[in-house]
């Protein structure tokens, strides 16, 4: 095992902790998009560049932007009542 | 059931789970070092028989293809249950303004932004398109170049405002382009009944190694793909965006 | 040391299943979901992986050089996809919730609890 997988691997286990433990959704999607980044690299490193592919486009950028707008639109919602969860 | 209960029963649960998984991870087998039968028989096979050179797409048109048509239609559904529940009552508004986040103002689009994303996203299309066309020879395929076809147009979005998007996205053409991917799947694979031969068996010639066209019915299976992944994805990201818009006059949710 | 990416898919599990279960959130829990699912990817290609071999691409490398499983990376592959069109479904769910309850907090959203 290369010193450069066991890195990776390692780095993997802080991001997905880090997206499990964000608590603010805000702030998780950053994590999340950042876990993207993580395991593209780290597929890259298993001799995976189609998986890679896929999960560089999906994971860092179609489905944090998907978070965001949804969260946006419940804070447009809920702009008469007032409070603020995020 | 109480925070403090569900957390005590994850705890009781761990407590009970984690020797269990500990001696599944010592009975793994060694990490890069055990024989991988099928792979070795596809490695093998695959570049004589199919004449392609990715064997990824090999495995993902040709030998389980049926699986793929199972992902396809698993995409389908899950872009209709979306907009079935966020489509709702709505028309096709052209003309509506995006909404506001109270107290924040809406930013004025910059320049840098428009020039940047008028130069990346055709780019980007362009990309998406030569990865998916060459998914038999090189790393790509179907899959890799619908999303990167669908993350262009959204560099659009941050290029242009909400408006002149919504202009240039019209929901008919992406709904279409769903619709027509995953038909053409299934038609390609129909196509190989009336000679007798079982589904989705590959009746095209079968082409020259290391050229684009090569693979036989495997070409259209790809298109097919790239088409149903940049139609679905494309059509959720519409209906993510018109989510943030005001709603005009008569409207319910 | 040769244990080490099955002890890291077992403790993203762990990680994701923990942050599911304490979550105070329901975009939060979907965040989590997602990484319960990368587990999954990095223990499917981890057993797929052959040491000192390349990617199973043979445009210029001849057939028979040694290479990686590639029925593994088809299954991840597809799979990405896919799971990121379901998390958006969830998505959905989750803001027509909003809608109706007013709340994304798991604990203010009991069934019959008006």
């Amino acid at each position: 095992m290369t010193p450069l997988i066991g890195l990776l691997l390692l780095l993997e286990a802080v991001a997905g902790t880090a997206v499990a433990l964000s608590r603010k959704p805000r702030r998780q999607v950053l994590a999340m998009s950042v876990n993207g980044q993580v395991l593209a690299l780290l597929f890259m490193a298993l001799q995976a560049p189609d998986v890679a592919f896929s999960e560089i486009v999906v994971g860092a950028a179609v489905l944090p932007l998907m978070f965001l707008v949804m969260l946006a639109s419940c804070r447009m919602d809920r702009a008469s009542s007032g409070q603020d969860e995020t | 059931m109480s925070a403090t209960g569900r957390l005590g029963l994850f705890a009781f649960a761990c407590l009970l789970l984690i020797p269990i998984v500990w001696q599944l991870v010592l009975a793994m087998p060694p990490f890069g070092a055990h024989p991988l039968p099928y792979a070795d028989l596809i490695n093998a096979a695959a570049p004589a028989e199919r004449h392609v050179t990715n064997m990824v797409s090999a495995v993902n048109f040709d030998y389980r293809g049926i699986d793929t048509l199972g992902e396809e239609t698993m995409l389908v559904c899950a872009v209709t249950g979306a907009t079935v529940l966020l489509r709702g009552q709505r028309g096709e508004q052209l003309e509506a303004h995006p909404g506001q986040v109270e107290n924040r103002p809406i930013p004025h689009r910059s320049e840098a932004m428009l020039l940047v994303g008028r130069l990346a996203a055709p780019l980007t299309v362009l990309f998406g398109a030569y990865v998916a066309l060459h998914g038999m020879t090189t790393p790509g395929g179907g899959f890799q170049g619908g999303v990167i076809i669908a993350s262009g147009l959204l560099l659009l979005f941050l290029a242009e405002d909400y408006r002149g998007w919504r202009r240039l996205m019209r929901s008919w053409l992406f709904d279409g382009l769903e619709g027509l991917g995953v038909a053409l799947y299934a038609l390609g694979g129909l196509a190989a009944l009336p000679l007798g031969l079982p589904f989705l068996t590959n009746i095209l010639p079968y082409g020259q190694p290391r050229n684009v066209f090569s693979g036989g019915l495997m070409i259209i299976e790809n298109l097919a793909v790239a088409l149903a992944v940049c139609g679905g994805f494309v059509v959720l990201l519409i209906e993510f965006l018109e989510e943030t818009r005001v709603m005009s006059d008569g409207e319910q949710e | 040391m040769n244990l080490l990416p099955w002890i890291v898919v077992a403790w993203l599990m762990l990680a994701g299943l923990y942050g599911m279960i304490t979550s105070g959130n329901i975009v939060h829990l979907i965040g989590c979901l997602s990484t319960v699912q990368s587990a999954t990817y990095v223990l499917l290609l981890a057993a797929g992986y052959r040491h000192g071999a390349g990617a199973p691409i043979f445009y210029t490398h001849p057939p028979g050089t040694p290479a990686v499983d590639p029925v593994v990376q088809a299954l991840v592959l597809t799979d990405i996809v896919i799971g990121g069109a379901v998390t958006a479904l969830l998505l959905a769910l989750a803001l027509q919730l909003h809608k109706r309850r007013g709340s994304l907090k798991p604990d203010e959203l009991r069934a019959l609890h008006r």
